[in-house]
């Protein structure tokens, strides 16, 4: 049921005009922290809003503009739109507070905490684009703001790394926008609201061709490879940035997309009459374990991370081209799973830098025992992405090899074990370092993080176990990724 | 009274400014400026009338003298004059911004003739957008051309006097073919009136002489449009003229080639008889390569103005592709970026002016890290250069969007693929603009210490950016001009 409602577009404006306010008059650093504490919560608010009425079937639209019958400006909160908005307005919150604490003393505040707003508001834009087009003009702007944060310390470094990372991206936005013009030649139509625009009767040369440069497009951002070259490169970026933009926000507006694609352009029926999903799930299959071999072999903690996102994106790209229920579901709901494991990381990446200045693992020897409450969190991230049962990795990796035996596809149960032990071959060691190693002489007089960076650490691990314990909570992400995908796959509707 | 009556006020009313500015204008250059920007505002007031009056009923006509048309000279406004005419209301930002600028740039006593010469200009212009007859649009033509000659001389330093020269002879030579075209018409049909012509081209004529014309006229537009290789008189001319005349030559002087293109495909799509096929396949690979050509000229240069000066060519490329391509989409989107650049280039040209006179660098590699001295023109400059590229939510995203949709509707996909790769070469370019103004430390102390310009300058640069913005995502309001507009000159098409 559709219903006209100013809230799928508030949602992101609300951060716009933070980011207005910042750029205006935030040169007082309390007002800036204030502004974005107060976006933050209110987005969060506007969006928890609307979940009740997700989880009834209450779907919120609002036009906005409309340049031609059918092609406009559109918002649309649907299932898996809230799914996406609600995970990246939460960890706005708890981001915008760590990187008050990070940043403090940083280099151009008003320019970090301005464009950090406009990312937000342009990745919950993409959660509610209704159409192509609108997804497409945000999937652009998140380019734009992401730059001045990737170049954030103006070092040679970094200018390369934010020269290398608009290379990769606006390649991938320009194939996104031919996939797109393309899809309106044929369809007639761009909107996301239904299960599929496109039909069989449209050629298979076209088809194809749409396929390769939308998936070809919005791969970019989800760093499948061998379109990953950006993103352990554009780690050169503030921890908070890394944090939200690069294992949340940008990476995520990727795979988002190739789902979205998946699900809504294509629609499931069609995908499996055309086959062309296969070799997209052989390509993600092989990003999980070479990504993760390659992370095995990384000293630099942040490096690390960022091999671990490739492979753990691939995982949702993986799910969504399987093609079944359950895989689609696992793709859906490992959207915030690796969200909140992986920021947490990342929190407690940057929480040792800033306190000890170590950034390799090599340097980690004995951390456990001055910063026990960050690591703490650590090691729950480390084991929900090995995949131990009562964390969160786990429901993902269930639910992906179910709908893999349901797809025929019995390699993908192989690709799951062979992750999970490489993910314990890099991750453990470091957990092993941090608390059975004698504390090494570099770190003799660390302290424990502060608040203002412990805190996010520990309340998005807790949701790492939380995630994994409350799958059948109504309201809990799970909830929400199903109503999803019963969506896409046109099931019948088990939640009340 | 109608609003027919007013069309010939729109030219009347900036010429008359351009003769008092002059005359009065010895009392002093804010005299002149004021003057100036009092008679640009009225005439855009009042031009507010026929654009909504054609929005609810349809074009209309003025015939001058009372002498109708086909015999009378006739002026017309229809939906393409009311999207080209805000073009020159673009003057009302630049000559506020001039007041400033040509302290210390210009002479005192060249001060008034400067702002007498940018409304003959703005004037002619108008004139242009809403002559119905060819002999007309070429007396339009050529008071634009000669203005313009002489706005670019008047910085009077070596370089400039050699520049206005070189743009004079080429133009000069334009002007020629184009009479020599409207001859051919006039021998042909016995007429001059577009519509008159357009009837009896439809109802057939000798094809060879007819081409000719046709090729002529073209030629002649295509000059004054800087399309690659026509294009040789413009970066002199446009990076030497000072920046508010940079401005108005790469906005909306160039735009006259561009309309002049516009409406010979009015008066020649009409016929069956003709064969306009020949000319589509010859600009949509001129424009094409114009795209490229001049995107990559614009990567290599280092001075901010040759730079915005190349792009310009790139995107004339834009705009000639879109209507060779001849599917609606692609032309909608060719007449769409006619306004939109000319808006991005003036925000541009303003900044880089903006830029220019407040630090007294003009490369790349001179003007780095000014914008923490100059943040506000950094941020119009930062605007101009993303809506350039064509990015999203900006006004020049509007038109690779329909240009893209038009061309696979044309089933020409390779000119789509070159026009969103050749966008993406150049906005290589841009990013080393922004690395420059906002990321990396300065190197001159003048740079450094540049004081933000005074808000006569700063304003009219915002509100260009600002609208660059607002016209990304007010896709549909172009629209309602520039459709009907298309399916005029697009008829085998219908709607």
């Amino acid at each position: 049921m559709d219903v006209v409602d100013a809230r799928p577009i508030l949602a992101p404006l609300v951060s716009f005009v933070c980011a207005a306010l910042v750029f205006s008059a935030g040169h007082r650093a309390a007002w800036r922290r204030f502004w974005s504490f107060a976006a933050a919560a209110i987005k969060l608010g506007l969006v928890v809003s609307m979940l009740p009425g997700t989880l009834r079937g209450t779907v919120y639209v609002y036009e906005l503009v409309e340049f031609t019958p059918g092609i406009g400006i559109a918002f649309r909160a649907d299932a898996f739109g809230m799914f996406f908005a609600l995970v990246s307005s939460t960890l706005w919150v708890l981001t915008t507070v760590y990187a008050i604490g990070y940043m403090r003393g940083d280099r151009d505040l008003v320019r970090f905490f301005g464009f950090f707003a406009l990312c937000v508001s342009t990745t919950v834009g993409v959660a509610f684009a209704e159409n192509l087009l609108t997804f497409f003009l945000f999937y652009e702007a998140l380019t734009i703001c992401t730059y001045p944060l990737v170049v954030h310390a103006e070092t040679p470094e970094a200018l390369r790394a934010g020269r290398i990372y608009l290379v990769y991206t606006l390649i991938g936005g320009g194939l996104a926008l031919i996939g797109s013009v393309m899809t309106l030649n044929a369809a007639g139509t761009l909107t996301l609201a239904g299960t599929g625009v496109l039909s069989r009767e449209m050629g298979g040369g076209t088809l194809a061709a749409i396929f390769v440069a939308l998936v070809g497009g919005f791969g970019v951002k989800a760093a499948i490879m061998p379109l990953h070259g950006w993103l352990p490169i554009a780690m050169v970026a503030p921890t908070p940035v890394s944090a939200l933009l690069h294992a949340v926000a940008v990476v995520k507006v990727g795979a988002f997309g190739v789902t979205r694609v998946i699900h809504n352009v294509f629609g499931v029926e069609l995908l499996r009459e055309l086959g062309y999903a296969r070799p997209l799930a052989w390509l993600a299959g092989f990003t999980i374990v070479a990504a993760s071999l390659i992370a095995l072999r990384q000293d630099h903690l942040k490096r690390r991370l960022a091999y671990s996102t490739i492979s753990q994106l691939s995982y949702i790209v993986l799910g969504a081209a399987l093609l079944a229920p359950f895989a689609a579901t696992a793709a859906v709901v490992h959207i915030a799973h690796q969200a909140f494991a992986k920021i947490t990381m990342f929190f407690v990446a940057g929480a040792i830098q800033r306190r000890s200045g170590a950034t390799h693992v090599s340097q980690l020897s004995g951390i456990g025992s001055v910063m026990p409450w960050s690591m703490a969190g650590f090691t729950v991230a480390s084991l929900s992405f090995i995949g131990v049962p009562l964390f969160a990795g786990f429901i993902t990796k269930w639910y992906l090899s179910l709908g893999a035996l349901d797809a025929g596809a019995w390699w993908v149960v192989g690709v799951m074990i062979v992750s999970s032990l490489l993910n314990a071959a890099y991750w453990l060691p470091i957990v092993h370092r941090a608390y059975f190693r004698p504390l090494s002489d570099e770190l003799e007089g660390v302290q424990e993080a502060p608040p203002m960076l412990l805190v996010p650490i520990l309340i998005c691990a807790a949701y790492v176990i939380l995630l994994g314990l409350s799958g059948e909570v109504p309201g809990m992400p799970f909830s929400i990724a199903r109503v999803a995908v019963e969506h896409a796959f046109g099931l019948p509707s088990v939640t009340p | 009274m109608t609003w027919g009556d007013a069309l010939p006020w729109l030219v009347a009313l900036p010429w008359t400014g351009a003769v008092l500015t002059r005359a009065l204008g010895a009392r002093g250059p804010r005299m002149a400026g004021g003057l100036a920007w009092a008679f640009l505002i009225a005439t855009a007031a009042l031009a507010v009338g026929p654009v909504t009056e054609v929005a609810r009923h349809g074009a209309f006509s003025y015939a001058v003298g009372g002498w109708a048309a086909p015999y009378g000279v006739e002026l017309r406004f229809d939906h393409f004059s009311a999207w080209v005419l805000p073009l020159t209301l673009l003057f009302v930002l630049v000559v506020p911004f001039s007041f400033r600028y040509l302290e210390g740039t210009l002479p005192l006593e060249r001060q008034a003739p400067f702002y007498a010469l940018l409304l003959l200009n703005a004037g002619a212009m108008i004139g242009f957008t809403i002559s119905a007859d060819l002999f007309n649009l070429f007396v339009f033509m050529e008071v634009v051309s000669l203005s313009s000659y002489a706005l670019v001389a008047i910085a009077g330093r070596g370089l400039a006097a050699w520049a206005a020269l070189k743009y004079l002879l080429i133009g000069g030579v334009a002007s020629t073919l184009m009479l020599l075209g409207v001859t051919f018409v006039f021998v042909l049909t016995g007429s001059l009136n577009l519509a008159d012509v357009s009837a009896r081209f439809a109802a057939g004529v000798d094809a060879a002489p007819a081409a000719t014309a046709i090729a002529l006229l073209a030629t002649s537009f295509l000059v004054k449009a800087a399309l690659f290789p026509l294009h040789v008189w413009l970066p002199d001319a446009h990076a030497i003229a000072p920046s508010p005349v940079s401005a108005v030559l790469s906005g909306m002087v160039v735009k006259i080639g561009v309309v002049g293109l516009i409406r010979l495909y009015q008066l020649a799509y009409g016929s069956s008889a003709f064969e306009m096929a020949g000319l589509n396949t010859l600009l949509v690979w001129a424009g094409a390569i114009a795209i490229v050509t001049g995107a990559f000229l614009a990567m290599v240069q280092n001075d901010i103005k040759l730079m915005l000066a190349y792009s310009t060519i790139s995107n004339v490329g834009y705009i000639v592709m879109g209507l060779a391509l001849a599917s609606p989409y692609a032309a909608i989107g060719g007449v769409v970026h006619v306004f939109n650049h000319a808006l991005i280039k003036v925000t541009l040209f303003l900044a880089a002016g903006a830029l220019i006179h407040h630090t007294g660098f003009r490369t790349l590699t001179d003007l780095r890290g000014v914008a923490r001295a100059m943040p506000y023109t950094s941020a119009a400059m930062a605007i101009g250069a993303i809506s350039i590229v064509g990015l999203p939510p900006t006004a020049g995203f509007v038109c690779k969007w329909y240009i893209a949709l038009g061309a696979f509707q044309a089933g020409q996909a390779g000119f789509g693929l070159a026009l969103v790769f050749g966008a993406l070469l150049i906005f290589v370019y841009y990013v080393r603009l922004l690395n420059a103004l906002y990321f990396k430390p300065a190197v001159h102390a003048a740079v450094r210490d540049a004081s933000e310009v005074p808000w006569s300058m700063r304003a009219p640069m915002l509100l260009a950016a600002l609208a660059c913005l607002v016209m990304g995502v007010l896709g549909g309001v172009p629209l309602s001009f520039v459709e009907p507009a298309v399916l005029d000159m697009l008829p085998a098409w219908g709607p």
